[in-house]
Protein backbone atom coordinates (compact mmCIF):
# COMPACT_ATOMS: atom_id res chain seq x y z
CA UNK A 1 0.00 0.00 0.00
CA UNK A 2 1.33 3.31 -1.11
CA UNK A 3 0.37 6.05 1.14
CA UNK A 4 0.66 9.54 0.73
CA UNK A 5 3.05 11.48 3.82
CA UNK A 6 1.83 15.12 3.13
CA UNK A 7 -2.09 13.57 2.73
CA UNK A 8 -2.35 16.13 -0.01
CA UNK A 9 -3.39 14.42 -3.11
CA UNK A 10 -0.63 13.55 -5.67
CA UNK A 11 -1.21 15.83 -9.20
CA UNK A 12 0.02 13.50 -11.28
CA UNK A 13 -0.84 9.36 -9.88
CA UNK A 14 2.20 7.18 -10.48
CA UNK A 15 0.94 4.47 -13.19
CA UNK A 16 0.96 0.87 -11.07
CA UNK A 17 2.48 -1.69 -12.65
CA UNK A 18 0.68 -4.88 -10.90
CA UNK A 19 -1.76 -5.30 -13.58
CA UNK A 20 1.63 -6.99 -15.51
CA UNK A 21 2.39 -9.33 -13.26
CA UNK A 22 -0.86 -10.02 -11.96
CA UNK A 23 -1.65 -10.65 -15.64
CA UNK A 24 1.91 -13.22 -16.04
CA UNK A 25 0.30 -14.96 -12.75
CA UNK A 26 -3.17 -15.55 -13.99
CA UNK A 27 -2.03 -16.57 -17.64
CA UNK A 28 0.75 -18.22 -15.75
CA UNK A 29 -1.96 -20.42 -13.53
CA UNK A 30 -4.07 -21.97 -16.78
CA UNK A 31 -0.27 -23.03 -18.00
CA UNK A 32 0.16 -24.97 -14.76
CA UNK A 33 -3.29 -26.59 -14.61
CA UNK A 34 -3.46 -27.22 -18.04
CA UNK A 35 -0.13 -28.05 -19.32
CA UNK A 36 1.73 -29.17 -16.02
CA UNK A 37 0.32 -32.82 -15.35
CA UNK A 38 0.66 -33.90 -18.51
CA UNK A 39 4.85 -32.61 -19.16
CA UNK A 40 4.84 -34.25 -15.36
CA UNK A 41 3.67 -38.01 -15.91
CA UNK A 42 4.63 -38.23 -20.02
CA UNK A 43 7.90 -36.71 -19.55
CA UNK A 44 9.55 -35.86 -16.01
CA UNK A 45 7.78 -39.15 -14.88
CA UNK A 46 7.20 -40.97 -18.31
CA UNK A 47 9.89 -43.84 -17.82
CA UNK A 48 9.89 -44.47 -14.45
CA UNK A 49 6.04 -44.69 -14.30
CA UNK A 50 6.00 -47.17 -17.76
CA UNK A 51 4.03 -44.41 -19.57
CA UNK A 52 6.29 -44.29 -22.73
CA UNK A 53 9.50 -46.31 -23.71
CA UNK A 54 13.10 -44.10 -23.59
CA UNK A 55 12.95 -44.51 -27.38
CA UNK A 56 9.70 -42.36 -27.14
CA UNK A 57 11.81 -40.22 -25.65
CA UNK A 58 14.90 -40.28 -27.61
CA UNK A 59 17.13 -37.44 -28.56
CA UNK A 60 16.16 -36.91 -32.34
CA UNK A 61 12.56 -37.06 -31.17
CA UNK A 62 12.72 -34.39 -28.70
CA UNK A 63 14.83 -32.44 -30.50
CA UNK A 64 12.54 -32.17 -33.28
CA UNK A 65 9.66 -31.73 -30.85
CA UNK A 66 11.15 -28.89 -28.67
CA UNK A 67 12.76 -26.89 -31.35
CA UNK A 68 9.96 -27.08 -33.79
CA UNK A 69 8.88 -23.33 -34.93
CA UNK A 70 5.86 -23.81 -32.23
CA UNK A 71 7.79 -25.14 -29.59
CA UNK A 72 8.64 -21.75 -28.04
CA UNK A 73 5.19 -21.19 -27.52
CA UNK A 74 5.64 -24.39 -25.14
CA UNK A 75 8.97 -23.19 -23.30
CA UNK A 76 6.41 -19.79 -23.06
CA UNK A 77 3.24 -21.89 -21.75
CA UNK A 78 5.41 -24.49 -19.54
CA UNK A 79 8.68 -23.09 -18.48
CA UNK A 80 8.26 -18.63 -18.72
CA UNK A 81 4.84 -18.18 -17.77
CA UNK A 82 4.65 -20.38 -14.79
CA UNK A 83 7.65 -19.39 -13.35
CA UNK A 84 6.26 -15.50 -13.60
CA UNK A 85 3.04 -17.43 -11.56
CA UNK A 86 5.35 -19.29 -8.65
CA UNK A 87 7.09 -16.25 -8.01
CA UNK A 88 4.36 -14.02 -7.61
CA UNK A 89 2.74 -16.24 -5.70
CA UNK A 90 6.24 -16.61 -3.47
CA UNK A 91 6.44 -12.57 -3.78
CA UNK A 92 2.60 -12.69 -1.90
CA UNK A 93 3.93 -15.58 0.38
CA UNK A 94 7.18 -13.74 1.69
CA UNK A 95 4.78 -10.86 2.50
CA UNK A 96 2.17 -13.17 4.48
CA UNK A 97 4.08 -14.80 6.39
CA UNK A 98 6.08 -11.65 7.26
CA UNK A 99 9.46 -12.49 6.19
CA UNK A 100 9.85 -9.93 3.37
CA UNK A 101 8.05 -6.96 1.96
CA UNK A 102 8.72 -4.16 0.14
CA UNK A 103 10.83 -3.36 -3.08
CA UNK A 104 14.14 -5.50 -2.81
CA UNK A 105 11.93 -8.77 -2.37
CA UNK A 106 9.60 -7.84 -5.13
CA UNK A 107 12.52 -7.04 -7.28
CA UNK A 108 14.22 -10.20 -6.22
CA UNK A 109 11.19 -11.91 -7.03
CA UNK A 110 10.28 -10.63 -10.69
CA UNK A 111 13.57 -9.63 -11.21
CA UNK A 112 14.62 -13.81 -11.10
CA UNK A 113 11.49 -14.86 -13.19
CA UNK A 114 12.70 -12.54 -15.55
CA UNK A 115 16.46 -13.31 -16.09
CA UNK A 116 15.74 -17.36 -15.95
CA UNK A 117 12.98 -16.67 -18.41
CA UNK A 118 15.44 -15.08 -20.56
CA UNK A 119 17.97 -17.89 -20.29
CA UNK A 120 15.62 -20.63 -21.26
CA UNK A 121 14.46 -18.32 -24.59
CA UNK A 122 17.47 -17.90 -25.28
CA UNK A 123 18.78 -21.27 -25.14
CA UNK A 124 15.80 -22.33 -27.32
CA UNK A 125 16.65 -19.41 -29.71
CA UNK A 126 20.61 -20.90 -29.93
CA UNK A 127 19.28 -24.32 -30.69
CA UNK A 128 16.65 -23.81 -32.84
CA UNK A 129 18.57 -21.88 -35.64
CA UNK B 1 -3.48 14.12 11.69
CA UNK B 2 -2.34 13.26 15.20
CA UNK B 3 -4.70 10.06 16.23
CA UNK B 4 -4.00 7.00 16.86
CA UNK B 5 -5.55 4.35 15.29
CA UNK B 6 -5.80 0.85 16.82
CA UNK B 7 -3.64 -1.56 15.01
CA UNK B 8 -4.36 -5.45 15.97
CA UNK B 9 -1.52 -7.61 16.34
CA UNK B 10 -0.53 -9.70 13.77
CA UNK B 11 1.81 -12.59 14.03
CA UNK B 12 3.47 -14.60 11.78
CA UNK B 13 1.45 -17.62 12.97
CA UNK B 14 -1.54 -16.14 11.72
CA UNK B 15 -2.48 -18.93 9.32
CA UNK B 16 -2.12 -22.03 11.29
CA UNK B 17 -5.58 -20.39 13.08
CA UNK B 18 -8.16 -21.60 10.73
CA UNK B 19 -9.04 -24.34 8.39
CA UNK B 20 -9.74 -21.66 5.73
CA UNK B 21 -6.36 -19.77 6.00
CA UNK B 22 -4.04 -23.28 6.11
CA UNK B 23 -5.51 -24.12 2.78
CA UNK B 24 -5.35 -20.72 1.14
CA UNK B 25 -1.47 -21.36 2.58
CA UNK B 26 -1.19 -24.81 1.09
CA UNK B 27 -2.37 -23.90 -2.29
CA UNK B 28 0.54 -21.19 -2.41
CA UNK B 29 2.65 -23.67 -1.41
CA UNK B 30 1.97 -25.91 -4.61
CA UNK B 31 4.51 -23.37 -6.32
CA UNK B 32 7.13 -24.73 -4.25
CA UNK B 33 7.37 -28.05 -5.97
CA UNK B 34 6.46 -26.24 -9.57
CA UNK B 35 9.82 -24.63 -9.00
CA UNK B 36 11.67 -28.17 -9.46
CA UNK B 37 9.76 -28.72 -12.30
CA UNK B 38 10.07 -25.70 -14.04
CA UNK B 39 14.43 -26.53 -12.93
CA UNK B 40 13.98 -29.69 -14.36
CA UNK B 41 12.68 -28.23 -17.85
CA UNK B 42 15.14 -25.86 -18.10
CA UNK B 43 18.22 -28.32 -17.28
CA UNK B 44 16.58 -30.81 -20.20
CA UNK B 45 16.10 -27.50 -22.20
CA UNK B 46 19.95 -27.24 -22.08
CA UNK B 47 20.56 -30.82 -22.38
CA UNK B 48 18.58 -30.95 -25.55
CA UNK B 49 20.60 -28.53 -27.18
CA UNK B 50 24.17 -29.73 -26.09
CA UNK B 51 23.73 -33.04 -27.76
CA UNK B 52 22.64 -36.98 -27.84
CA UNK B 53 25.07 -37.63 -24.64
CA UNK B 54 23.84 -35.26 -22.49
CA UNK B 55 20.01 -35.75 -23.43
CA UNK B 56 21.02 -39.64 -22.06
CA UNK B 57 22.65 -38.06 -19.36
CA UNK B 58 19.50 -36.00 -18.53
CA UNK B 59 17.23 -39.15 -19.25
CA UNK B 60 19.19 -40.97 -16.23
CA UNK B 61 19.53 -38.05 -13.87
CA UNK B 62 15.43 -38.15 -14.59
CA UNK B 63 14.94 -41.17 -12.71
CA UNK B 64 16.99 -41.01 -9.79
CA UNK B 65 14.75 -41.60 -6.34
CA UNK B 66 14.32 -37.91 -4.94
CA UNK B 67 14.18 -36.60 -8.45
CA UNK B 68 11.29 -38.74 -9.08
CA UNK B 69 10.03 -37.43 -5.61
CA UNK B 70 9.93 -33.96 -6.11
CA UNK B 71 8.13 -34.75 -9.64
CA UNK B 72 6.25 -36.67 -8.37
CA UNK B 73 5.12 -34.04 -5.66
CA UNK B 74 5.05 -31.27 -8.52
CA UNK B 75 2.64 -33.74 -10.62
CA UNK B 76 0.21 -33.66 -7.45
CA UNK B 77 0.69 -30.15 -6.46
CA UNK B 78 -0.46 -28.82 -10.08
CA UNK B 79 -3.43 -31.21 -10.01
CA UNK B 80 -4.30 -29.62 -6.69
CA UNK B 81 -3.91 -26.67 -8.19
CA UNK B 82 -5.83 -26.93 -11.32
CA UNK B 83 -8.58 -28.23 -9.12
CA UNK B 84 -8.97 -24.86 -7.03
CA UNK B 85 -8.46 -22.80 -10.64
CA UNK B 86 -11.18 -24.52 -12.12
CA UNK B 87 -13.41 -23.95 -9.50
CA UNK B 88 -12.91 -20.39 -9.15
CA UNK B 89 -13.98 -19.84 -13.15
CA UNK B 90 -17.53 -20.24 -13.07
CA UNK B 91 -17.59 -18.04 -9.96
CA UNK B 92 -15.25 -14.91 -11.01
CA UNK B 93 -16.30 -15.32 -15.10
CA UNK B 94 -19.58 -16.99 -15.68
CA UNK B 95 -20.60 -17.82 -19.00
CA UNK B 96 -24.11 -17.20 -20.62
CA UNK B 97 -25.94 -19.03 -23.54
CA UNK B 98 -28.54 -16.69 -23.86
CA UNK B 99 -30.54 -15.60 -20.75
CA UNK B 100 -29.35 -19.00 -19.32
CA UNK B 101 -25.79 -19.21 -17.27
CA UNK B 102 -23.72 -22.29 -17.74
CA UNK B 103 -23.67 -24.60 -14.82
CA UNK B 104 -20.70 -24.24 -12.80
CA UNK B 105 -19.92 -28.50 -13.03
CA UNK B 106 -20.45 -28.08 -16.85
CA UNK B 107 -17.35 -25.49 -16.81
CA UNK B 108 -15.82 -27.26 -14.07
CA UNK B 109 -15.65 -30.92 -16.08
CA UNK B 110 -15.14 -28.66 -19.89
CA UNK B 111 -11.59 -27.63 -18.01
CA UNK B 112 -10.68 -31.25 -16.62
CA UNK B 113 -11.52 -32.27 -20.21
CA UNK B 114 -8.92 -29.87 -21.39
CA UNK B 115 -6.28 -31.05 -19.44
CA UNK B 116 -6.46 -34.94 -20.63
CA UNK B 117 -7.25 -33.38 -23.92
CA UNK B 118 -3.73 -31.61 -23.50
CA UNK B 119 -2.68 -35.68 -22.28
CA UNK B 120 -3.47 -37.03 -25.00
CA UNK B 121 -2.08 -34.97 -27.61
CA UNK B 122 1.29 -34.83 -26.32
CA UNK B 123 1.18 -38.60 -25.62
CA UNK B 124 0.27 -38.91 -29.71
CA UNK B 125 3.25 -36.19 -30.70
CA UNK B 126 5.09 -38.92 -28.12
CA UNK B 127 4.49 -41.74 -30.65
CA UNK B 128 2.36 -43.19 -28.62
CA UNK B 129 0.07 -45.21 -31.09
CA UNK B 130 3.50 -46.41 -32.68
CA UNK B 131 4.51 -47.94 -29.45
CA UNK B 132 1.49 -49.53 -28.62
CA UNK B 133 0.90 -51.22 -31.86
Amino acid sequence: MRTNKQDTPQTTPRRSDEPIWWSLFSAGGVCVAMLVPAIALLVLLGIPLGLVSAEQLSYQRLHALVFHPLGLGVVLGALVLPLFHAMHRIHHGLHDLKLAHGQLAKWLCYGSAIVLSTVAIALWLLSAF
Amino acid sequence: MSRKPYQPPMPASWWLKHPAYRFYMLREATVLPLLFFVASLLYGLYALGQGEASWLQYLSWLQQPWVIALNSLALVASLFHAWTFFVLFPQVMPLRLGSRTLPAWLMVSAQWAGVLLVFVALWWLLGGLDAHQ
